[in-house]
């Protein structure tokens, strides 16, 4: 204890360093009525840091070249020790990662958090949403199995159809006229390196503005009303709130305790969710395998594309979605957030959730 | 216009973008692979009655599921139609019933040694049954004891030796069932059974082998070793298993350690708030 003091008093003499976390910690309020949705960020970063350890972990093993790829995963899960649990959970923690995204954008979009001053904090936080999405479509190749090889040449070959440049596209993301040792070079670089920089600068970003601009008090209680946002920077403060630490830390420690638990019983208990066979066995590009689909999240899309005459078309759509929600804080400019006072946006947020599973649903099962 | 010309340009770098992101994942339809048939088969698909017939059988077959084509047995060059079916180019055609037995013993070596030495082998060209008979050619499928039925055997005999030889390899052929189901199980679980493939294959293939000397004293003397390998592969299996047991119970005890901690901390959570 004296050690640790020594040290606190050392480093507090030279960068106030006791200050700093009085002001980030113990003095750092946060609304009174702040609620369980509140805790999907700490989730995230919890859950971006497994991913980090468990990827790194992988990288020792793993060798990305296709004659070896699939020999080298199949020796992490089998001869590896514990190489099934961090293969597992590196697999199952890209989709609980996604998840926890979705509820964190859905809950913003529900409180109206995304509204000014907050527009850019929004717009970091879908990009990192898309990165995300980005970084699961290119581990998806690592692996080098049938899922992998066929889930990759039918997704690249899908922006074929974007108008003149789509040829130049699908040669750019595969490296040559088919997926192989070029595609799995590019996507394994992106997966490891290219995309992670962008995402650890992005959730930086998101974090300062998080807590430069203030956390936004909750649109619900009698006392709530819009107020006119101020013309010059102005931090959202509460007083009389709920200290960050020790308060709600505990509720953040509770709700990345229980996403831990999800993550854990999927990998122990229900790991062919996220593994179907196709991706045990070796990319073979002379047969395509029978009734392979993509992942829970990308199922939408796999539908939109299907049910209209064009896949330009159904790009098109999702370009249309992606930018609205992107560019939503510079569409809905009005200053209530309470959702029983907008009852035309909890509708076509209710339509939309209600599209997105449905969509999913029948693409699951089309 | 000029927002026009923006927003025009926004909604282009965007599908650029979302191209590059992957957002749209699966396209539709199916991209198959572009697998050039033999030309054998290219050119008899088309042709009508016995000419093309075989072509339909053997898409059913266990030596299409494993990719042996008609130039494997036929011989000749599958990727040249004018010498596709020339003897220059190794092509066989269709073998007399008595040289199929060596047809196929190319591959199926002890099987051929054992029918060869068999009753039914003494009685090739004279009546006798030779491979076709009982496995059919080109929708030939995997071999079980199933073949062995009454209807196929009394063709030529009683079926009462035949009942008694299938009845001593139900067992023995029953377990190799089993295991291949549960390695196919384990394989499904991302579980490498390469080995054990192997031997159950080596295994599976002496045993039936066993079958075509057609004497069941023969059968009975050789299934004890026969089961004794397949014990020692089942070992290697329940082995497997209980690891995987044995690891799902370490699961559950973290699952549960980790909802206790959560309560413990939605509690604190609460304690704190009532301080406020």
């Amino acid at each position: 204890m004296v050690i640790l003091k020594k040290i606190g008093d050392f480093l507090d003499e030279r960068l106030g360093i006791r200050d700093i976390l009085e002001q980030n910690l113990t003095k750092y309020l946060l609304p009174k009525n702040i609620n369980t949705w509140y805790t999907l960020g700490a989730v995230l970063l919890t859950l971006f840091a497994v991913q980090i350890v468990s990827g790194i972990l992988l990288l020792v093993y793993y060798n990305p070249n296709t004659d070896e790829a699939f020999h080298s995963i199949q020796r992490i899960m089998n001869d590896v020790p514990y190489g099934w649990l961090i293969r597992t959970l590196h697999a199952v923690g890209a989709n609980v990662i996604i998840l926890a995204l979705l509820l964190h954008m859905l809950s913003t979009l529900f409180m109206g958090s995304y509204k000014r001053p907050r527009e850019i904090t929004w717009m970091a936080g879908f990009l990192l949403l898309l990165l995300s999405l980005a970084m699961c479509l290119t581990g998806y190749l690592l692996p080098w199995s049938q899922l992998s090889f066929w889930a990759t040449t039918v997704a690249t070959s899908s922006s074929g159809e974007i108008p003149l440049i789509g040829d130049v596209v699908v040669r750019f993301l595969r490296g040559g006229a088919m997926v192989g040792q070029p595609t799995l070079g590019r996507f394994f670089a992106l997966h490891v390196m290219g995309i992670p920089l962008i995402l650890g600068v992005l959730i930086l970003v998101h974090l300062f503005l998080v807590r430069r601009l203030g956390i936004s008090r909750p649109p619900f209680g009698p006392d709530w009303k819009p107020t006119e946002p101020s013309a010059t920077f102005h931090h959202e403060e509460h007083p009389g709130g709920i200290p960050f630490f020790p308060h709600y830390v505990t509720k953040d420690a509770a709700m990345i305790a229980f996403f831990l638990a999800l993550s854990v019983y999927v990998v122990f208990f229900a790991p062919g969710l996220f593994f179907p066979p196709a991706s045990f066995q070796p990319a073979n590009p002379f047969e395509t395998p029978v009734g392979i689909k993509p992942e829970w999240y990308f199922l939408w899309a796999y539908q939109t594309l299907k049910i209209f005459p064009s896949e330009f078309l159904g790009l098109a759509v999702q370009g249309v979605a992606v930018s609205l929600l992107l560019f939503l804080p510079f569409l809905d400019r009005s200053l209530e957030r309470r959702p029983k006072h907008r009852p035309l946006f909890v509708a076509g947020y209710c339509v939309g959730i209600a599209v997105f599973i449905g969509l999913s649903i029948w693409g699951h099962f089309s | 216009m000029g927002a026009f010309l923006m927003t025009n340009h926004i909604t282009r770098s965007l599908f650029i973008l979302i191209t590059l992101f992957g957002i749209q994942l699966i396209g539709s339809g199916s991209a198959r692979a572009d697998t050039k048939e033999p030309v054998c088969i290219q050119c008899h698909s088309k042709q009508p009655g016995r000419l093309g017939a075989p072509v339909a059988d053997w898409r059913t077959s266990v030596h299409a599921a494993n990719g042996i084509s008609c130039n494997n047995c036929h011989g000749g060059d599958p990727s040249d139609f004018a010498m596709a079916m020339s003897p220059e180019r190794g092509f066989l055609g269709a073998p007399k019933d008595t040289a199929i037995p060596a047809f196929c013993g190319r591959c199926h070596v002890g099987v051929e040694k054992d029918y060869l030495e068999s009753a039914h082998g003494h009685a090739l060209g004279k009546g006798g049954p030779q491979c076709v008979t009982c496995h059919g050619n080109h929708a030939v499928q995997l071999a079980t004891p199933d073949l062995i039925n009454e209807k196929s055997c009394t063709r030529c005999h009683s079926f009462e030796r035949a009942r008694i030889i299938k009845a001593a390899m139900a067992d023995t052929d029953r377990q190799i069932s089993d295991l291949e189901r549960s390695l196919a199980q384990l394989k499904m679980i991302g579980v490498v059974t390469d080995q054990m493939d192997g031997d159950l294959f080596s295994v599976r293939n002496r045993f039936h082998r066993l079958f075509h000397s057609v004497e069941v004293e023969k059968v009975r003397s050789h299934t004890t070793g026969f089961q004794s390998d397949l014990a020692k592969i089942r070992d290697r299996v329940a082995a497997i298993r209980a690891e995987q047991q044995r690891r799902k119970t370490w699961g559950a005890v973290v699952i549960g350690l980790l909802l206790c901690c959560g309560v413990a901390a939605l509690l604190m959570y609460r304690s704190y708030k009532r301080e406020i």
